[in-house]
């Protein structure tokens, strides 16, 4: 990694003029170090945002909870009442990364990292993502890719967290230019899908301060299949949603990982969900409009039926 | 900064600080905890530093180490490269081995992927910190007892793997084991051996996971 | 008193057969032990390598000026020439020496090098075609085949009652020793001397003497602890040579260890196989006729104008079983990425995976029992026994159903495979006992400890001869000052060390008992006779002696599966290894070289695979991000049976215990889902394009 300058911000507003045009945020620092060491991203300072006063707690409520940017993954894991309220959540942050990872790991940066692509990732490969001229992975190696997407690159998100958010229709307050801004999963990762070089929609100097879940959804669960058993990345991840009265769902939202450069979720089919009964015609027919109109490449295609299992499973799974 | 709230440091207050020195060492911890304290502070202020050198001050295995760095400078290459401290080792630089493993503040993180100047204030524990007068630790002790190290490269990252696992759920299922390991790798093949020395070290006295057997040709 | 003429094993022992704790696991346990990547010697340097990014090109400038000017550097040199062509990713280019990592890697950065990119190939497949581009100028990237045949081959196939044919491929598979590739040299007028993290130190040694012109007086090798190997970490390497060369510029140690990135690259790995097997058996399932047409790649040491071609891609066919009509053809195929090297039990993985494969899929269609099968052409009578011990143990008959039976979503599978490894001891193996007046004893020997418990076998020996315990002997290897060992490979390392230990020990307590006049100084006797030589140590040498150890062992294992059919994953649930070593040494450490052995088979069967892209020519995965190696969550239950064979001497086990694994585990998957995956890995994508799950893809 190059040289950088390094900051300990104490306000939202000190740390977003010191981060500028040309800085970065540094929390656990996983995902950016891992940049930094292979020469992605050279910014000039590093401006820590673990000692913004506020953003490590986890705040209960009857409406809506709030964690803050600087809670980690552990911490969501391991919290007693997350596991109880939200604990597709608990399972979601119990699959990131390992044991190490989850230590520091944070809210904030789980889902703000950047791609996993092994090209993007790759120190010598100059590809669409970091502005090269084309998306190696559509014809290359892309068993690890996207199913969907709305640009020419293939980058799946990879963040577990977004897609347990994405499910529990959570908001992230975002800081920027000077104000916080409210955004969806959807609109947190909107840009990724049309815009090859975005990760997601924040932009420069953009802050994530916290995320708001409403405690709408009384079930929800989170399930995954990587090739090895643990401390891999997922090739599908699903986490659903609902409410469920006398074995009816309503509000529910299924929300897929790694098949989409955003959390993957088709409002037709949570529309669908609504009233059903969670059994296996339901649950196959809604796993069919999720994945309708995937575009598999030469080695992703098994991504299909494996999200079609996890789909199906993690519905079921919301009434375990 | 307000000044009139000097409890407050950075992501913890001074209470819990004092509270991750552990309660065996409080007098002399004190003294030590006021200068890494400052240091901290220092470290808190919100100036930028870098890119060339700055002083930095760790706290491993309760000394005071003093090293001029750069801020790009990882905890593992302060603490292999800087100083004498090469008990955790480095697998791959990129948090994905485990081998780096050190515990701050008594959790595990890998070493490879935090900043040294970011490790400023808090308890660094390392392989080098755990057995004391020559006495093995019961992780250690059962580590060796189930011969659960080969060529022994990445042991050092397991044997703080299963320490913080321990410490703080000293009695552990498999599963338990198997998710706090998982961010370890043994490209010898001693995971079955780890999961028994794990048990062993928790007090199960019997592990019956696997089975070995002599038996003549005969 | 042991008869030095006729030297035998004990038959009543104390530790030999018995398990002993390792000698330096405190060491290791506590972080003493200073592995090679540890040595901080006086004043030494960081060492870094820049690599070239090209898969093929053809280097015209290489300049260092501006990496000599980055602060804290005190080297920089060229490796290879200013000038030369590069032909894969990763090929050395320049080194550097600095005071720190980060300057080092500055300078990496600051090194201009000019190249004109040349065509390249990273795949088999296109390599081989006429037109593809050529790995080397002068030489074919596809080799002429080595063909044998024995028998009638085409007679005997029409005579069979059944035949099958298959096509079975295996990756590429990387060692990735948690402790990477590298040295921390002093070069000066003196001599050198080389702190070497490989499992040869006299190979080393050899090699650093030769490539840098220096008198092998002048060169010393030492390896207190080293992190893994795999058959990869013989030679003193270009990384070697660069950090000698890079310590005399900047007159101070330099330590060059690889990064894992380099690692990945450019220190070798296990050939490839593309394997097309046609196997023939009469009605009663005797084997009749085989053949096979095989090619794989060993990177640019693949392919060339020899029949067979280079680089170690080759593999003994048909493997284990007795086959009375034969034909074998393999090629090799040279591309453009890191050339191979030994790989723990060279060749025979692949053998066995396309054996064992076309082996369950000749019981299929025969609606033999695949067990059966192997029993009745196994012409080793040590493995009729293990198939024996290890089916009633894993309850074969109650368990193997007809593939595909299983109910359910998630289908269980069991299956079996074995393999078969050479070993032997190394007759030149030396040693050296030294018996202190105050009773220490030092045993020294120029082998090294890669993690398999070489120390800890020498000390049980000292101890059973001398009648002390393990812990009160000092072992000392890894140092060329002493006798020269065996290298530590091909399972060779245990048959060489031991019977030489056995030796040197016996010649030094008859030597003792000789000066003492003390008629049995051993056990309770032992102070007291060592106290009689006064004040001057005893040193008396020993050497292999044959007759204590044997080559020959093999081993058979049964794997349990159960593959979720829907997302396509398999889970190992449980490996049963039942193996023949000999005479074995320390129960201990040998049932952890099985775990270990059987453990790497796994990430064989299931996890690893180097990807090369042809679009960039670039490995994608030199990490252990997508370069996936097992982990403590993928762990089966395990049952180890170890044939106790006394009489056979000792043979060493570390080889056998990998060859099986990956073949056990795909005939378990074959069995539970009644379709075979033909490819290793099997990842979930291979399954469930198996039971054609998959769409076809739409861009």
């Amino acid at each position: 990694m190059k040289a950088f300058e390094y900051a300990t911000a104490h306000s939202v507003n000190s740390a977003q003029e010191m981060v500028a045009d040309n800085g970065q945020y540094i929390a656990g620092g996983n995902d950016l170090l891992g940049l930094l060491k292979e020469y992605i991203v050279d910014p000039k300072i590093l401006v820590s945002v673990k000692s913004l006063p506020g953003l490590d707690r986890v705040e209960t409520g009857s409406k809506v909870w709030t964690i803050g940017t600087n809670v980690t993954v552990a911490q969501i894991e391991d919290h007693s009442a997350i596991r109880k309220t939200f604990p597709g959540l608990a399972q979601a942050a119990a699959e990131v990364g390992s044991q190490q990872i989850r230590n520091v790991a944070t809210v904030g940066g789980n889902i703000s990292q950047h791609s996993r692509c092994w090209y993007f990732r790759h120190r010598d490969v100059l590809c669409l993502k970091k502005e090269g001229d084309m998306c190696y992975a559509r014809h290359g190696e892309n068993k690890y890719h996207s199913l969907f997407t709305g640009n020419t690159c293939i980058s799946p998100v990879v963040s577990n967290l977004a897609i347990a958010f994405a499910a529990l229709d959570a908001t992230a307050v975002v800081q920027r230019a000077g104000k916080p801004v409210r955004m969806s999963m959807a609109e947190f990762y909107a840009k990724a899908f049309e815009n090859p070089t975005a990760h997601n929609s924040l932009n420069p100097g953009d802050l994530v301060l916290k995320v708001e879940i409403p405690t709408t959804r009384t079930h929800s669960a989170y399930m995954q299949t990587s090739e090895k058993h643990e401390f891999d990345w997922a090739l599908v991840s699903c986490a659903a949603a609902a409410n469920i009265t006398n074995g009816k769902l309503s509000n529910a939202r299924v929300a897929l990982g790694s098949i989409s450069p955003v959390p993957h979720q088709v409002d037709a089919a949570n529309e669908y969900l609504e009233g059903k009964t969670l059994d296996e015609a339901t649950v196959t027919h809604a796993a069919d409009m999720i994945l309708h109109g995937a575009k598999p490449h030469e080695h992703n295609g098994y991504k299909v039926p494996m999200a079609h299992a996890l789909i199906r499973r993690t519905l079921l799974k919301l009434n375990a | 900064m307000n000044e009139s709230e000097p409890a407050k440091i950075g992501p913890f207050s001074r209470r819990t600080f004092l509270k991750s020195l552990g309660t065996t060492a409080v007098a002399t911890a004190a003294v030590q905890a006021q200068t890494m304290a400052a240091e901290l502070e220092k470290v808190n202020a919100e100036k930028t530093i870098g890119p060339g050198t700055v002083p930095v001050t760790l706290k491993v295995n309760g000394e005071m180490l003093k090293l001029q760095l750069e801020p790009r400078v990882t905890l593992l290459d302060a603490l292999r490269n800087y100083s004498s401290l090469t008990g955790s080792k480095e697998g791959c630089d990129r948090g994905t081995c485990g081998a780096c493993t050190v515990m701050i503040n008594d959790v595990p993180v890998y070493s490879c992927m935090k900043l040294a100047i970011e490790a400023q204030g808090q308890a660094i524990t390392t392989v080098e910190g755990l057995a004391k007068n020559g006495k093995l630790t019961k992780v250690q002790q059962a580590f060796l007892n189930r011969d659960a190290l080969m060529c022994g490269y990445c042991t050092p990252g397991f044997v703080m793997s299963v320490t913080a696992l321990l410490r703080k759920n000293p009695h552990p299922t498999a599963d338990d084991v198997r998710h706090a390991c998982s961010g370890n790798l043994c490209r010898c093949g001693t995971y079955p051996r780890i999961m028994e020395a794990a048990f062993e070290a928790s007090g199960v006295a019997k592990v019956a996971i696997n089975k070995t057997e002599v038996i003549p040709y005969a | 008193m042991p008869d030095p003429a006729n030297l035998s094993w004990p038959k009543e022992t104390k530790y030999i057969s018995k398990s002993t704790h390792r000698v330096d696991a405190a060491q290791k346990l506590t972080g003493k032990a200073r592995y090679s990547s540890d040595i901080q010697a006086e004043g030494w340097l960081y060492g870094m390598i820049l690599r070239s990014k090209w898969p093929a090109a053809k280097i015209t400038n290489i300049n260092l000026e501006k990496a000599l000017q980055i602060p804290g550097i005190k080297a920089a040199i060229l490796i290879k020439g200013n000038e030369r062509t590069v032909r894969y990713y990763g090929d050395e280019i320049a080194a550097v020496a600095g005071t720190t990592k980060i300057a080092c890697l500055d300078a990496l950065k600051a090194i201009e090098v000019t190249a004109e990119p040349l065509p390249y190939v990273v795949h088999e497949d296109e390599a081989k075609k006429p037109d593809a581009p050529k790995v080397w100028d002068d030489a074919p990237n596809l080799s002429k085949p080595k063909v044998t045949e024995k028998g009638e081959v085409d007679k005997a196939f029409s005579e069979c009652a059944t035949v099958v044919e298959g096509f079975y491929t295996t990756q590429v598979q990387l060692h990735h020793p948690m402790e990477t590739h590298g040295n921390t040299v002093s070069w000066t007028d003196e001599g050198l001397t080389a702190y070497a993290s490989t499992q040869g130190i006299t190979s080393v040694k050899d090699g650093f003497a030769g490539s840098l012109q220096l008198e092998q007086s002048k060169v010393r090798v030492i390896t207190e602890y080293m992190g893994g190997g795999f058959g990869a970490k013989f030679g003193s390497g270009v990384e070697g040579k660069a950090a000698a060369e890079l310590s005399k510029a900047a007159k101070a140690p330099v330590r060059l260890m690889l990064t894992r990135f380099d690692q990945g690259l450019a220190v070798g790995n296990r050939p490839s196989s593309f394997q097309k097997i046609k196997l023939g058996a009469s009605a009663d399932g005797t084997l009749l006729a085989y053949q096979l047409d095989a090619y794989g790649t060993a990177g640019i040491g693949g392919g060339g104008s020899s029949e067979g071609g280079g680089g170690g891609a080759n593999f003994p066919a048909p493997y284990i079983y007795q086959i009375p009509n034969t034909r074998v053809s393999q090629a090799t195929v040279a591309i453009n990425a890191g050339s191979a090297r030994a790989f723990r039990a060279p060749g025979n993985p692949p053998a066995s995976f396309g054996m064992e494969s076309i082996m369950d899929d000749l019981a299929v269609k025969m609606g033999m029992d695949p067990l059966e099968l192997r029993v009745k052409n196994d012409p080793n009578p040590v493995r009729q026994k293990e198939y024996e011990v290890g089916g009633k143990r894993v309850g074969w008959k109650e368990k193997y159903k007809k593939p595909g039976s299983s109910p359910g979503v998630i289908k269980t599978g069991i299956g079996c495979a074995s393999g078969s490894w050479g070993g032997g001891g190394s007759k030149k193996t030396q040693g050296e006992a030294q018996i202190n007046p105050d009773g220490s004893v030092e045993i020294r020997m120029g082998v090294q400890d890669l993690g398999t418990g070489t120390r800890t076998v020498l000390a049980v020996v000292a101890a059973e001869v001398f009648g002390l315990k393990p812990e009160q002997i000092t072992v000392k290897v890894g140092d060329t000052n002493y006798p020269p060992g065996p290298g530590s490979g091909g399972s060779t390392t245990c048959a060489s060390i031991s019977p030489t230990a056995l030796d040197t020990c016996t010649n030094a307590l008859n030597e003792l008992q000789k000066q003492t006049g003390v008629a049995d100084a051993r056990g309770e006797n032992w102070f007291a006779a060592c106290k009689k030589l006064g004040v001057t140590p005893l040193v008396v040498q020993g050497k292999f002696q044959d007759g204590l150890s044997s080559r020959g062992a093999g081993g058979v294992q049964f794997a349990e599966v159960e593959v979720d059919t829907e997302t396509g994953r398999v889970t190992v649930k449980k490996m049963t290894c039942i193996h023949d070593c000999g005479l074995i040494m320390n129960t201990l450490t040998l049932e952890s070289q099985i775990y270990g052995g059987t453990i790497m088979g796994m990430g064989y069967a299931l996890y690893e695979e180097r990807v090369m892209d042809k679009l960039s020519g670039a490995l994608l995965n030199p990490n252990f991000e997508t370069y996936k190696l097992t982990g403590l969550s993928d762990m089966p239950e395990f049952d180890i049976v170890l044939i106790n064979m006394p009489e056979r001497g000792v043979i060493g086990i570390g080889e056998p215990s990998v060859i099986p694994s990956a073949s056990a585990i795909a005939n378990a998957v074959a069995n539970a889902l009644g379709v075979r995956i033909n490819s290793l890995p099997i990842t979930p994508a291979k399954v469930l394009a198996a039971l054609g799950k998959i769409p076809a893809p739409v861009s």
